[in-house]
């Protein structure tokens, strides 16, 4: 009787977990917004977030009752991580910037799991019309456009601190001996930590100033590069380590991107190699993250001596995976229509730098762009001779892009390998990730 | 062994109530750790169909540098797991058995960290490393204005560092070895004291024997959870600087990440296997098939 009893309470318990399930069935088919939850590190406290956060309140705003995105804060680093293992467990999200480029031919372009953009883009010309052609052929792929392509180069250089350091001339104009000798005491933002963001740039820029470094990196793009022992590897790799140990930050050793951001914005470097979204960061409303004296408006931006910037407009950008449900499609193309928009892409460019070559700009955003010291750098520092190149971590397999070059570098740093021993291994490790 | 008639009456009701178990171990567990062993031996994508490739995944784990470094570091970490982390987690037991003054207080500061995640708790350990800011160093600092070692990032301490990040969270080894030194029954003790015992001997010659078991059992844990170690090393030095701190959970994750997922399962295949070494060397050195009273 006692066993009936259990039996059948437990029945009872089962049951009464139904109502929730019906509930949540119910809720699925329920009228509403068609609301997409995209997990993305442009968030918190990421400088990527200081833009794309309020360009999706303002599409939510304009698309209110019809359809709304929720931002779910994930780590930068982490993310494509991510997104491959939501990609194997088939729960991938409405939208997704960026790709591992390897990953995404191999596995999700090579199995048709990625929605063509195409007629899409066939049937909003204004959209098509601004597009990068490079980047446009560089996401066609057997006639379909897998990733939506870019409008907007945004040339990644540095920035130096003009009360701590004067060049006395363009340091795009320099070689990097006469960058050196310039710099005199004055300390460089290094990362050896996470992929050492703003080392693999200045890594980038002392490449490029090889003879033959640039078309090695370009070449990279599409077949990785596995072996990093060749001379131009190794006389940039000895150049960076001088760098690094000469003129490396206090907290070069270890530093990750918020540790380099912070010995920049603190006075403790006087320069940085990154990208033109951290003007974000020398904004009076990023003033709490400054200290020692730093304000923004100390900051000017440059490009790498020997006339290069790192400006790669053939990588994949925002994709929509081919299984989204077509409510969700609609609302991912119509979020992505929403940032093709010339007053969006302008505003994009205010806050975070950049051309549209095809775009014709309003006067007001020449004005604006003009005020902006350190855009307006950026924007007048190339020049028809400058090398436009892609940075090592496009030319490098993903884990040793992002994890195993980071993880190498205080070995290189604390003198533990010579720069062809560092390279030796780091070409071993590459190597391993052939399977 | 026969049932009676009350047995085999009851004997559909005891399968029914064991169904869900099995259930549950063979959805949840069986068919995982089955699929594990069958995809090391493929070449898989994780996408695509697996293809068999016999023992090539093996072969290259075993051939590669960073599982040999993984597996000394493994080493040493279960040495010191199963000495000094259980050791230190035994004797607050023992501490906290004899009820001294204010143990009550004591004990629950010292649950306190078990509360906190591991990812957490790594976060901290970054902080409390810092060479510019870090607790540790400012604290050496004071004694040596000089000092100046980061921890995480420089050879050969980020190993050390790293150790430090679980060595003293033993909590859940004092609770278990604290209940069983609750169970020794209380005449033992007072015959001891009646033989002349000081409380030394009765703590090495009855407490810690009678309590093989559980110390067995924490040790087993213990090193358990060095083999599948992922956020105390990730999250602090990502298996750096070089592979000074590699261990094959990031082997696995790193594999996962570059999408060799048969490679990856041959990682998964060698936990599985040094986990099950660990249980029966550790039965074996504790007897703990035999009984304690």
């Amino acid at each position: 009787m006692k066993k009936c009893t259990v039996f059948i309470l437990a029945a009872l318990m089962l049951v009464g977990l139904m109502p929730a399930l019906w509930a949540t069935a119910a809720e699925e088919e329920a009228e509403g917004p068609v609301e997409l939850v995209i997990p993305h590190y442009k968030a918190g406290q990421n400088v990527g977030g200081k833009f794309f956060l309020p360009q999706v309140e303002r599409f939510n705003t304009m698309y209110e009752g019809e359809y709304h995105i929720v931002i779910e804060e994930l780590p930068q680093d982490g993310y494509m991580a991510k997104m491959k293992q939501l990609a194997q467990q088939g729960q991938l999200p409405a939208l997704i910037e960026g790709a591992d480029n390897q990953w995404f031919e191999d596995v999700m372009i090579a199995n048709d799991r990625v929605y063509d953009l195409g007629p899409w883009l066939n049937s909003h010309q204004e959209i098509k019309s601004v597009l990068i052609d490079d980047a446009l052929s560089f996401n066609t792929v057997d006639g379909a456009v897998v990733s939506l392509p870019q409008a907007v180069t945004r040339p990644i250089g540095l920035f130096y601190n003009e009360t701590m350091y004067d060049p006395g001339k363009r340091i795009g104009e320099m070689t990097f001996d006469e960058f050196a000798d310039s710099l005199g005491r004055n300390k460089i933002a290094f990362m050896t930590s996470e992929n050492a963001w703003t080392t693999g740039l200045f890594l980038t820029g002392l490449i490029v100033a090889e003879p033959g470094g640039a078309a090695m990196l370009r070449a990279g793009l599409e077949d990785k590069v596995y072996d990093y022992t060749g001379p131009i590897w190794l006389r940039a790799t000895t150049r960076l380590q001088g760098f690094i140990r000469e003129s490396g930050s206090a907290n070069t050793l270890g530093a990750a991107y918020a540790d380099a951001a912070n010995a920049f914005m603190s006075k403790s470097a006087a320069v940085i190699a990154n990208g033109p979204w951290m003007v974000n960061d020398f904004t009076p409303s990023s003033s709490d993250k400054w200290s020692g004296g730093f304000n923004g408006n100390q900051v000017r931006g440059d490009i790498y001596p020997g006339n290069s910037a790192i400006a790669n407009v053939m990588g994949y950008r925002w994709w929509i995976p081919a299984s989204t449900p077509e409510p969700e499609r609609e609302a991912a193309l119509a979020f992505l229509e929403f940032m093709m928009q010339p007053e969006e892409l302008e505003a994009y460019m205010i806050a975070e730098g950049g051309t549209a070559p095809k775009l014709q700009v309003s006067q007001s955003f020449l004005e604006q762009q003009a005020q902006d010291r350190v855009l307006s750098d950026l924007a007048t520092a190339v020049n028809a001779d400058t090398t436009f190149t892609v940075a090592v971590y496009d030319a490098m397999p993903q884990s040793i892009a992002n994890e195993e070059f980071g993880k190498l570098l205080p070995k290189l740093l604390d003198g533990s390998f010579t720069p062809a021993e560092f390279l030796e291994a780091l070409s071993k490790k590459a190597e391993e990730t052939r399977m | 062994m026969k049932l009676d008639k009350l047995g085999r009456k009851n004997l559909p009701w005891v399968y029914l109530f064991i169904l869900p178990s099995v259930v549950v171990f063979l959805t949840f567990y069986l068919l995982p750790i089955v699929t594990v062993f069958v995809t090391s031996l493929t070449r898989w994508d994780g996408y695509n169909p697996p293809t068999f490739q016999g023992f090539r995944n093996y072969s290259l784990l075993l051939s590669r540098s960073v599982f040999l470094i993984s597996l000394r570091n493994l080493l040493w970490w279960s040495l010191i797991a199963g000495t000094l982390h259980v050791g230190f987690g035994v004797l607050v037991a023992f501490l906290f058995s004899r009820r001294p003054v204010g143990w009550k207080a004591v004990r629950t500061v010292y649950m306190i960290p078990n509360v906190i995640s591991g990812a957490a708790w790594a976060m901290i350990y970054r902080f409390i490393f810092n060479n510019d800011f870090g607790l540790l160093n400012g604290m050496i600092r004071v004694f040596a204005p000089g000092f100046n070692v980061k921890w995480l990032f420089q050879s050969p301490y980020a190993f050390w560092a790293v150790t430090l990040t679980w060595l003293f969270y033993a909590v859940i080894i004092t609770l278990i070895v604290h209940a069983d030194l609750m169970s020794i029954p209380a005449e033992l003790h007072e015959a001891a004291h009646i033989d002349g015992a000081t409380g030394l001997q009765i703590a090495w010659r009855i407490d810690l024997p009678l309590c093989r078991f559980s110390i067995g059992t924490s040790v087993i844990l213990s090193i358990t959870s060095r083999i599948a170690m992922y956020e105390a090393v990730a999250l602090t030095t990502r298996g750096g600087p070089g592979d000074d701190t590699m261990n094959i959970p990031i082997i696995l994750v790193n594999a996962i990440t570059d999408m060799n997922y048969g490679y990856a399962n041959a990682a998964a295949v060698s936990m599985f296997v040094l986990g099950i070494v660990t249980l029966v060397l550790v039965n074996w050195l504790f007897r703990m098939n035999r009984r304690v009273y």
